[in-house]
């Protein structure tokens, strides 16, 4: 989105976008410095964090935007009824994780009383679909594809059982933080007059459903559509800015199911100034009429 | 057909098919940014189909 809309403003498109299919390998190209800046789950940042690569969260890319679906025509209709089944989770290293063993907890279940196994984004609601899961736990708009294929049924949302709850985070490499700290703030800047522009009203997510499905995700611009507007609280946009209580509740859940083996505290892994910096901005002036933006 | 007419459309078709991949599929933004001084560069962002 932010991409489409500051190639059309007066200075052109402030990063190249690339497009991959699933966190593992995000984690690699951003490894090896293929990628300087990425959108990956907040859990898997942080643990990269902790292991020494030299990455640092400086912003969200969206609040709320996952959700926990089952069989429509299932046995399930309540988290107890998970017991023993195959739940597809995008990686260990994932909120879209963490949401389901905190829902088991909160129902007094343990995390071993259902079968989580790992699956690309795009791979789950076809897995539903064909019967090769029970569920899954991911983000939209997968969940509304499954819902809107008719074979998926939303057993929660995240902010249920997660008030607050985020998920994508971008990260950017330290070097690029180092050298260029203008540039990571005109692309925080742009995510967050993209957050606001999404949050300003049904016809600007309706106009952003249209080219994201085209041009970037590939998908039907009728499923983001139906994502982005029937509720407009599934997935929200602002604010954006990472606050320390909302990471060091995903710290601690990750030091809980072991994905942490040490308290990394909350200066290490995140770099709060850009989101400081960006704190007055302002939407994007765009919209389906117009070819510029401002 | 002479066997010139028929080589002459074969590299015709090949030049055409060609020039249509390198327009269509190669990614000319990113092997430019890659070309650039560091501190030119744009960042290449790494995202997920998904919210």
């Amino acid at each position: 989105m932010t991409d489409y809309v500051s190639r059309r403003t007066a200075s052109g498109n402030i990063f190249l976008p690339k497009k991959f299919q699933g966190f593992p390998e995000i984690k690699e190209a951003l490894i090896a410095d293929r990628m300087q800046a990425a959108f990956m789950v907040a859990p898997m940042a942080i643990a990269l964090r902790s292991q020494g690569v030299p990455i640092k969260i400086v912003y969200l890319g969206h609040r709320y935007g996952s959700a926990v679906v089952v069989r429509r025509d299932g046995p399930v209709h309540s988290v107890k009824d998970l017991v023993g089944k195959t739940m597809a989770i995008p990686s260990r290293f994932s909120d879209e994780h963490l949401i389901l063993v905190r829902a088991l907890k909160a129902n007094g279940l343990p995390r071993s009383a259902v079968k989580m196994i790992e699956m690309p984004p795009p791979d789950v609601a076809g897995a539903l679909a064909v019967n090769a899961i029970d569920g899954f736990s991911m983000g939209e708009p997968f969940p509304g594809q499954a819902e809107m294929g008719g074979y998926g049924r939303l057993l929660f949302k995240a902010q249920e059982y997660w008030p607050d709850f985020m998920s994508c985070v971008l990260v950017v490499r330290q070097d690029a933080i180092d050298r260029r700290p203008a540039a990571v703030q005109e692309l925080v800047d742009g995510i967050a007059r993209s957050g606001l522009w999404l949050d300003a009203g049904v016809a600007n997510r309706e106009h952003a459903a249209d080219f994201v499905g085209r041009y970037y995700y590939n998908q039907p611009p009728a499923l983001l559509r139906w994502v982005l507007t029937r509720d407009l609280t599934r997935v929200v946009y602002s604010p954006l800015a990472p606050r320390k209580a909302d990471f060091d509740l995903v710290r601690d859940l990750m030091l809980e199911t072991g994905l942490l083996d040490r308290p990394i505290p909350f200066e290490e892994y995140v770099d709060t100034r850009f989101a400081d910096g960006a704190a007055g901005a302002r939407p994007w002036v765009f919209s389906a009429a117009s070819t510029a933006a401002q | 057909m002479s066997v010139k007419r028929l080589v002459g459309f074969l590299l015709g078709w090949v030049t055409l098919v060609t020039a249509a991949h390198l327009w269509l599929n190669a990614d000319w933004s990113a092997l430019w940014n890659d070309r650039l001084p560091l501190d030119q560069r744009k960042f290449n962002v790494a995202y997920i189909p998904v919210t």
